[in-house]
């Protein structure tokens, strides 16, 4: 089977403006294959904070990471529950994460 | 942790739509995944993990539950598999047919646990203490395989049922004994692929025929009533306060709700 990330990597589209970049670890979320998980953890409940990169699934509530700050209007994709997302600014001036079917 | 001026590293969100959608409905993702969390386990727990087991009353509510969690286990079990021969594409065959593997892992080791709890016939028990709306709920389920609708049913399992089971689990383990909790931890990590597939499958099949709103609609207008009795007798059954109970009917209704069906 061809590895989907290599496979999109080999693309070289180039990263938007000047966006901060992350450098993704392993947090130890185990519900998706190795290599995919570093884009994914899970929320540590109260006192817990989402950083710039970092939004919460709407349908199954793990924490969504990305190589790149995240803005309105990206997209990102949840593995574990796989559903695909758009990330919009809430009421209350927080980043989140729509399904878009 | 922030970088600057280092390499660039492969973003999954980069993918293309298609190319996300054949990887994660693919058997190998699965395998993958399960390995990560059920690697070492026995009967869905670690073998070290200290059984605490409750006791008198306490025990009879938790055979009681997990009677009724191995109900809507085989009712998924059932419906899943009969789904495979209608779903209309490769990938959700694939899918559903690892999500076969998971009900029959949940229903397995949910057995396990009421054998431990020292239920002479777990199988038996089952039988006698099963919930008439959860049985009802299972023979409308199989109804709509039967009949071939993918909609309605893939909605009645996927939606309705799974989103029951991922909330009223989440709130037991909380309150679990140690045993019981690892059980259940493993059942929701399988059960976030279920409910997405299903949400997603019927979003993206409502954005095209929008028509078929109206008949779902009318499935979950005979559900809802059968699912909201289950959910109040489990509530009771796990010893969950008003407060937390309502919370768990919110948690049901929000995927049904994304869906726009209000």
């Amino acid at each position: 089977m061809v590895d989907p990330l290599l496979e999109a990597a080999d693309e070289g589209e180039p990263f938007a403006g000047e966006r901060r970049r992350f450098l993704l670890e392993d947090t130890g979320f185990n519900e998706v294959p190795v290599k995919y998980r570093r884009f994914y953890r899970k929320w540590r409940g109260a006192g817990d904070a989402l950083a710039p990169n970092e939004v919460i699934c709407p349908v199954c509530r793990v924490v969504i990471r990305s190589t790149r700050e995240l803005r309105p209007g990206d997209r990102v994709y949840c593995m574990p529950c796989m559903s695909r997302l758009v990330v919009v600014r809430g009421e209350s001036g927080m980043l989140e994460a729509r399904v878009s079917y | 942790m922030a970088v600057d001026g280092s390499p660039r590293m492969m973003d999954v969100h980069d993918l293309e739509h298609d190319a996300f959608l054949e990887e994660v409905h693919s058997f190998e993702f699965w395998f993958q995944a399960v390995e990560g969390y059920l690697s070492g386990t026995v009967d869905g727990h670690r073998p070290e993990t200290r059984d605490e087991p409750p006791v008198g009353l306490e025990r009879e509510r938790l055979v009681t539950t997990l009677c009724n969690y191995c109900v809507g286990e085989t009712a998924a079990l059932e419906g899943a598999s009969g789904l495979i021969a209608i779903a209309p594409n490769r990938i959700s065959k694939v899918f559903l047919a690892t999500q076969v593997v998971d009900e029959g892992r949940h229903l397995e080791v949910l057995l396990r646990r009421l054998a431990d709890l020292g239920v002479a016939d777990p199988e038996s028990e089952v039988e006698r203490r099963a919930s008439p709306s959860l049985q009802l709920f299972r023979r409308r389920l199989l109804e709509l395989v039967a009949g071939r609708d993918w909609e309605a049913a893939i909605f009645a399992q996927n939606v309705i049922l799974e989103s029951l089971e991922y909330a009223v689990f989440h709130t037991h383990a909380s309150n679990a004994d140690p045993v019981t909790r690892e059980v259940l931890e493993g059942i929701i990590k399988d059960e976030r692929r279920h409910i997405g597939f299903g949400e997603n499958e019927l979003g993206r099949t409502l954005a095209r025929s929008p028509h078929i709103r109206a008949r779902l609609g009318q499935v979950r207008n005979q559900l809802d009533h059968l699912v909201l009795d289950m959910l109040e007798t489990t509530a009771r059954e796990i010893g969950v306060d008003r407060h937390e109970q309502e919370r768990l009917g919110r948690t049901y209704r929000e995927s049904v709700e994304r869906l726009g069906f209000t």
